[in-house]
């Protein structure tokens, strides 16, 4: 017998005015999993989670949850849980009626709210806030607040709209590491929006990246990195961003050659393999792929030798992203310690052949 | 500017536009108080040497002042003054015995209550739904709002005849459920658009959050968005009340004598011997402020901002 997903989202559209906001999505979410939607700002992940919500009609498409076809129905009718980016807590209530409020709508039992949010409370670590205003909370505390109501009760599954955007970088770490034990001890299933990929890399079961209003891909998290779908993809994920250059193919099929920046790139025969049969290309490559060559100008088997000029130079304490330009390519990478380059200075680089990533130049599609 | 000093300049500053708003009631409340004959004298008169109640009891009581002068007797049946010998005047319409004298303005009062609270009541009813539908469910497009005020474009003037027409041929005419319902027609475009910018404080997630806790949009609004504007619908609660309770315009168009209000009340303090009696309105416009200025008191501590701090991450 085969189960129903517990959410799908059948072909959903949303537009405003003229911003076609959500085109064609589909999505299955399994029970117990936490799915990324990740994007940059106005990729419509804001908008996808509130058509899931029901807090937003869509213009076309269906969701179902549990097989049951809810896309008329109100907020309170889905049983869903979600987090806004702003967080959105009662202000005037304090910590506990916060976190009592859904509970409260439910007409839960007096003692039973009690022994839930106190259990709430003890998980998140907030017991000391909860007979004090939201507007005495600091940024950390409100959010746990905001999580705890979500968490106090258990509805299908939960959403949650970049909730550690506005958060201090350590704090954001701790939480989403909290954030992903909770979700795994308590067997709960959430979907997680954010801007941020290493936020979707480090919580994700599977990624899906939302571009313009359409599902750029759906992978697991290392897949997103080892193989993005396309340039958008690949330079959304990773930082610094993938080398995105123009190249040209030539060669006959089974020996073909690689000319980046006027300069020929040595291949090996797996290598050869990959390379796609289009004339022009745009060649994806990792900054992690590229090691500076020193004294010895040698490559190992495998890695090409290129060389240029610095032209960027950027210190960031235990690592220096240098920038190079090759033939009018511009290419960044990352050396250990501190470099002290002049624009101009002439070096040379070993780029990992193997590494390589082929792009459509026209659709930007993976090749 | 917090945490900055109040210095004494700031002080005389602040007495001053203190004097300048305060005066015209000052001068009200000290006019009350005045006989006949220091109403209008030169140089004026700021405290009255000779106070006198005189004023208040034409308004409140004026059948104890009546009976002072002699009684009802010393008028004929037509109202006029009986020639007397030391009537130096030609008698006539002159001498005739005013509305005023024979009815207090309690009737005036009790009306101005009603009208003034029922107007304001409908009023806030329609604005907060109004303000509801468009603040939050864009209801109408951006030119609502707009089309909504335009009802404000007209001197009142120019709507007052018309209603006289039709609301004598509804029967309207001369019943407090009528006035209500111009009272909240004319005043339910400023309380939509008060109402709307409080709403559109108030992060619209607070109540979505409501929602997905489990309340039906009905509940979000009624339990969450209307407690949290709570300030700014008193605000504008008080402020739609001021402007029916001092309304003059289609009071007087619109009734006769069942119903009266308090400034059509005041224009009658109009004697053919003495032309407008300032003393008396100054009476009886003093004694239309108590109710403000308790209400004023009252709803002090709910004038308050900031009642969203903290809600959201800014």
């Amino acid at each position: 017998m085969v189960t129903d997903p517990l959410l799908e989202i059948r072909s959903i559209s949303k537009a405003f005015g003229n911003l076609q906001a959500l085109d064609s999505i589909d999505l299955k979410v399994d029970k117990g999993s936490l799915i990324v939607l990740l994007g940059p700002a106005g990729a419509g992940k804001t908008t996808l989670l509130r058509c899931i919500a029901g807090l937003e009609n869509p213009d076309a498409g269906d969701v179902l949850i549990n097989g049951d076809e809810v896309t008329k129905w109100q907020p309170n009718q889905r049983d869903i849980a979600m987090i806004f980016d702003n967080l959105a807590l009662y202000p005037n209530k304090n910590g506990y009626e916060n976190i009592a409020s859904p509970l409260r709508i439910a007409k839960a039992p007096k003692d039973q709210i009690k022994s839930k949010v106190d259990e709430v409370a003890g998980l998140l670590k907030i017991e000391h806030i909860l007979d004090r205003l939201p507007g005495t909370f600091s940024g950390g505390e409100k959010q746990r607040v905001a999580l705890g109501r979500a968490m106090v009760r258990e509805p299908h599954f939960y959403l949650l709209d970049e909730p550690l955007s506005s958060l201090d970088f350590m704090l954001r770490i701790d939480l989403r590491t909290e954030l992903k034990r909770l979700q795994k001890e308590l067997g709960r299933t959430f979907i997680f929006a954010t801007p941020d990929y290493t936020e979707a890399l480090a919580l994700a079961d599977q990624v899906v990246v939302l571009m313009d209003g359409k599902v750029a891909q759906m992978a697991p998290a290392q897949e997103l990195y080892d193989k993005p779908a396309s340039k958008e993809v690949a330079r959304f994920v990773g930082n610094p961003a993938m080398n995105v250059v123009a190249a040209q193919i030539s060669g006959e099929s089974g020996d073909p050659k690689l000319i980046i920046g006027g300069s020929s790139i040595d291949l090996t025969d797996s290598d050869k393999t990959k390379v796609p049969s289009t004339k022009d290309v745009e060649i994806g490559l990792r900054p992690t792929a590229i090691t500076l060559l020193e004294g010895d100008d040698s490559v190992a088997a495998g890695y090409a030798k290129v060389s240029g000029v610095v032209n960027d130079l950027e210190p960031l304490g235990m690592h220096t992203t240098v920038g190079i330009e090759v033939g009018g390519e511009s290419l960044v990478f990352t050396v250990e310690g501190v470099r002290d380059y002049q624009d101009g200075t002439p070096i040379s680089v070993a780029i990992d052949t193997s590494a390589l990533h082929y792009f459509d130049p026209t659709s930007g599609s993976r090749l | 500017m917090p945490g900055q000093k109040f210095t004494w300049y700031n002080g005389i500053g602040l007495l001053l536009a203190l004097i300048f708003a305060l005066f015209p009631v000052l001068w009200m409340l000290s006019t009350s108080f005045k006989p006949s004959d220091e109403w209008v004298k030169v140089p004026a008169v700021w405290v009255s040497g000779k106070p006198t109640i005189d004023n208040y009891l034409t308004v409140l009581a004026p059948e104890v002042l009546l009976e002072d002068r002699g009684g009802l007797d010393q008028y004929d049946e037509d109202g006029n003054l009986k020639q007397r010998s030391d009537e130096s005047s030609g008698g006539g319409a002159q001498g005739a015995i005013a509305d005023f004298l024979t009815k207090s303005a309690w009737q005036s009062i009790y009306g101005s209550l009603i009208l003034a609270s029922g107007g304001t009541a409908l009023s806030i009813i329609v604005s907060l739904m109004a303000a509801l539908a468009i603040a939050r469910y864009r209801f109408g497009g951006n030119f609502t709002p707009f089309f909504i005020l335009s009802a404000r474009m007209f001197p009142p003037a120019a709507i007052a005849v018309p209603f006289v027409i039709m609301f004598s041929d509804v029967g309207a005419s001369d019943t407090y459920w009528g006035l209500i319902l111009v009272y909240a027609a004319v005043t339910v475009p400023f309380a939509t658009w008060m109402l709307k910018s409080f709403i559109d404080d108030l992060p619209q997630e607070i109540e979505e959050a409501a929602m997905m806790d489990g309340m039906s949009r009905w509940k979000a609004h009624l339990f969450v968005t209307i407690p949290l504007i709570k300030g700014g619908l008193v605000a504008t609660t008080l402020f739609i009340f001021i402007l029916n309770w001092s309304e003059f315009l289609f009071a007087l168009v619109l009734t006769y004598n069942k119903v009266s209000s308090i400034p059509v009340q005041m224009a009658k303090y109009f004697s053919a011997t003495e032309g407008l009696l300032y003393g008396a309105q100054a009476a009886l416009a003093t004694v239309s402020i108590i109710p403000l200025v308790i209400i004023g008191f009252l709803i002090q501590k709910h004038l308050v901002r900031g009642l969203t701090l903290g809600a959201i991450k800014r």
